[in-house]
C-alpha cells in the first residue's frame, strides 16, 4: 500500500468539513479588501502618502503602489492592431544527475513567431568544466537561470529580425529572472546580462511582458491591508495581514467583470527588484480572459517603459486578449503553450539524448558507463500489490 | 525511368506489403487516392504502390481550436506547417523493378525508412500497368484493409488518362474485364466494385 488510506481518509473528511468556514472568512475579508479598494480607487496621492509612511524603515516591504491609474479602474481589450508580431520563448532543461550513467545538462529554447507562423529551437548542451561552478556540481536553480536568460536572448535576436508594426515579446511566468534561493556569483553575472538584454528589448521599443496564469501573487491584497491600517499602527505595515490568505486574483475578480478587461498598471515594490530602475522598473496588470460570466484572470508583468506607453500597453492587452481567446474554453496566450511545444524535452528525448551520448563515449574508449545502484534499484520493476 | 520525378513524401514505416509515406502539407496537393507511386531503393529496383488512404491525425490543441469561434489564417498556417504533421500516406504494395523488369508480385524487400518516394508519371504508368496481364489488381482484392470499389474507381480512372495519353484508350476496358473475371466468384463485392466504377462513366 502506498499511502495510508485510512489514515488519510479522516483528515480529508476534516478538510471537507473545515471548508464552508474558510470560504466564509475567505469572503468577509474579499468583501472588507474591496471596500478599501473602491474607497481609495481615486484618491491616488493619499495612497502614496500611506505608502510613503509605511515605507520608512520598511525597506523590506513587498506591495503594490499605484502608477497613474485609479486603483479599481478596468480597461476593455482595445482593438487588435493588424500589423502586430508576437514572438514568444519558451526553455526546458535537463538537470545534471549524479545517478545517470553520463553526467550533463541540456537547456531547449523554443520560439515562434506569428503571423508568420516560424519557429526556431536551439539547444546547448552543458558539459565537462561548464557542470560545475564553485567547487560543485550546478543545481537544478542554475540551470533553470540559464534557460531563462536563453529564453530572453532568444526574444532579442528574434526582435532584431523582426520587422512591421509593434513586436509584443512574451514568456511564460513573471518578468523577473528566476532567482536562487541564495545569491551567488552566477546569479549577479545572469542578473546582469538579463538587465542588458532587457535594454535591448527597450531599445527595439518591443512591448516586452511575463504572463502568469493562475497567479497567486497578492502585492495589492498587501498595500489594501497597508491602507486599512489605523493611522497609529502603520508601522505594523508588512507585519499585520488583516486579509491573508486572500490573493489578488480573488479579488480583481469582482473588479474585472467583462472577459478583456485589464485592470490599472501597478508598480511593485520589492527589495528583491531594487536592480529594476527607471525603464526596466517592473509593473503588472490583471487581465480577464475569461469569457462571459466566468472570469479567469491572469497576471501580466511588463517594465515601465511598456506601462508608459499608450501604444505598446494597448497592444500587449489586445494581442493577449486575441491569443487567448484561440484556446476556447480553456484561455491562455496560443503563442506561449505553442513555444512550450517546441522547448519541451521529453523524458522520451532525455533518454535518447543520454543514450546518444552514453554510444559517443563508447566510440572514444570510455566503457565504464553504469547508473548507480541506487537508480537501478529504482528501475527494477517494482512490487506490484494492485493487481 | 522518370523525366521529371515529382517527390511526395520520405517512407515512415513499411513492410513488403505496403508501407506509410509521410509528407508535408505543401506537399499534399499532388498526390491522390489511387496514384501510382514508386520508392526507388537502389540502383535497378524500386518498389510500385497504390495510395488507399491519407491521414491527417488531430491532438488535443486543434479539437480545442476547431470549437473556436474565429481561428486566424495564421493559427490554421501554423497547425498545418509545424503541428500535426506529417500528412500519412498509406500505400498497398503492388509489385516492383527490378534490372528493368517489372513484376506485379510483393517485392522481395521493403523500402527503409527515410526512403523518398515519388509520384509515377504517365509513362511509368502505363509501363507498370501494361506488363503482364493485369497481375497486380490481386493485391488490391487480397488486402480486406482498403475500399476496394473506390480504390478500384480512382485508379482506374487516373491510369485510363495515361494510358490513353499513350495511345491504348481501350486499357480502362480491359482493366474492367479483367476485374469482373477476378471477382466473378464475389457477386456483393463485384457489384459495389462495378457500381463505383459507374461513376466514372457519369462522370465523364
Amino acid at each position: 500500500m502506498p499511502v495510508n488510506f485510512q489514515t488519510l481518509k479522516g483528515q480529508i473528511e476534516e478538510m471537507g468539513r473545515q471548508q464552508p468556514a474558510v470560504q466564509k472568512d475567505l469572503q468577509d475579508k474579499l468583501q472588507r479588501a474591496l471596500q478599501v479598494l473602491r474607497a481609495y480607487s481615486e484618491d491616488l496621492p493619499a495612497v502614496e502618502t500611506r505608502l510613503g509612511v509605511a515605507l520608512v524603515g520598511h525597506d523590506e516591504l513587498r506591495c503594490a503602489a499605484p502608477a497613474s491609474e485609479a486603483l479599481a479602474a478596468r480597461f476593455p481589450a482595445p482593438p487588435l492592431p493588424p500589423e502586430a508580431v508576437v514572438l514568444a520563448a519558451d526553455g526546458s532543461q535537463i538537470n545534471p544527475n549524479r545517478h545517470a550513467r553520463v553526467e550533463f545538462s541540456l537547456v531547449n529554447v523554443g520560439a515562434v513567431c506569428f503571423p508568420q507562423a516560424k519557429e526556431t529551437i536551439k539547444t546547448r548542451l552543458i558539459y565537462h568544466d561548464d557542470l560545475y561552478i564553485n567547487g560543485g556540481m550546478i543545481s537544478e536553480e542554475v540551470v533553470a537561470l540559464r534557460r531563462d536568460l536563453e529564453e530572453r536572448r532568444r526574444l532579442v535576436e528574434l526582435a532584431r529580425d523582426t520587422q512591421g508594426g509593434v513586436v509584443v515579446t512574451l514568456t511564460d511566468g513573471q518578468l523577473e529572472l528566476y532567482r536562487t534561493p541564495q545569491r551567488n556569483a552566477e546569479f549577479d553575472h545572469a542578473l546582469k546580462d538579463y538587465m542588458e538584454v532587457l535594454r535591448q528589448l527597450r531599445t527595439l521599443s518591443t512591448a516586452a511582458a511575463g504572463y502568469v496564469d493562475r497567479p497567486r501573487s497578492d502585492l495589492v491584497v498587501r498595500l489594501l491591508e497597508i491602507l486599512s491600517l489605523p493611522s497609529h499602527e502603520v508601522d505594523q505595515a508588512g507585519r499585520a495581514r488583516p486579509f491573508m490568505p486572500l490573493y489578488d486574483r480573488l479579488l480583481f475578480e469582482h473588479v474585472l467583470t467583462e472577459p478583456g478587461d485589464r485592470s490599472a498598471v501597478f508598480a511593485i515594490h520589492s527589495e528583491s527588484l531594487k536592480e529594476f530602475t527607471g525603464d526596466l522598473a517592473l509593473h503588472f496588470f490583471y487581465l480577464n480572459v475569461g469569457q462571459g460570466q466566468q472570469p479567469y484572470l491572469a497576471r501580466v508583468e511588463i517594465p515601465a517603459w511598456v506601462a508608459e506607453s499608450r501604444l505598446l500597453l494597448n497592444t500587449l492587452h489586445a494581442v493577449l486578449y486575441s491569443q487567448s481567446r484561440l484556446m476556447s474554453s480553456r484561455p491562455y496566450p496560443y503563442v506561449l503553450h505553442r513555444a512550450h511545444e517546441v522547448a519541451v524535452v521529453t523524458q522520451k528525448d532525455q533518454m535518447e539524448i543520454e543514450d546518444l551520448i552514453v554510444a559517443e563515449m563508447m566510440r572514444n574508449g570510455i566503457w565504464d558507463l553504469r547508473t548507480s545502484n541506487k537508480q537501478s534499484a529504482k528501475d527494477l520493476p517494482g512490487r506490484n500489490m494492485r493487481k | 525511368m522518370s523525366v521529371e520525378a515529382i517527390e511526395i513524401g520520405r517512407l515512415l514505416r513499411g513492410s513488403t506489403r505496403g508501407f506509410v509515406a509521410g509528407c508535408r502539407v505543401s506537399q499534399l496537393d499532388v498526390p491522390a487516392f489511387g496514384s501510382l507511386v514508386r520508392a526507388p531503393l537502389q540502383a535497378g529496383y524500386q518498389v510500385f504502390g497504390l495510395i488507399y488512404d491519407m491521414r491527417i491525425d488531430d491532438d488535443g490543441m486543434v479539437r480545442q481550436l476547431a470549437v473556436t469561434d474565429e481561428v486566424p489564417d495564421y493559427v490554421v498556417h501554423d497547425n498545418r506547417l509545424n503541428r500535426n504533421v506529417p500528412v500519412e500516406l498509406s500505400v498497398l504494395a503492388v509489385g516492383y523493378e527490378l534490372g528493368g523488369k517489372i513484376s506485379h508480385m510483393l517485392p522481395p524487400r521493403p523500402p527503409l525508412c527515410l526512403d523518398l518516394i515519388y509520384l509515377c508519371s504517365p509513362q511509368e504508368i502505363c509501363a507498370f500497368t501494361n506488363h503482364g496481364r493485369f497481375g497486380y489488381l490481386r493485391h488490391l482484392l487480397q488486402n480486406k484493409d482498403v475500399p476496394l470499389g473506390e480504390l478500384a474507381a480512382a485508379h482506374f480512372q487516373q491510369t485510363g488518362a495515361a494510358q490513353a495519353s499513350c495511345g491504348k484508350a481501350d486499357w480502362l476496358t480491359r482493366a474492367t474485364a479483367e476485374l469482373i473475371v477476378l471477382l466473378r466468384d464475389d457477386y456483393p463485392t463485384l457489384m459495389g466494385v462495378l457500381g463505383a466504377l459507374s461513376e466514372l462513366n457519369t462522370e465523364a
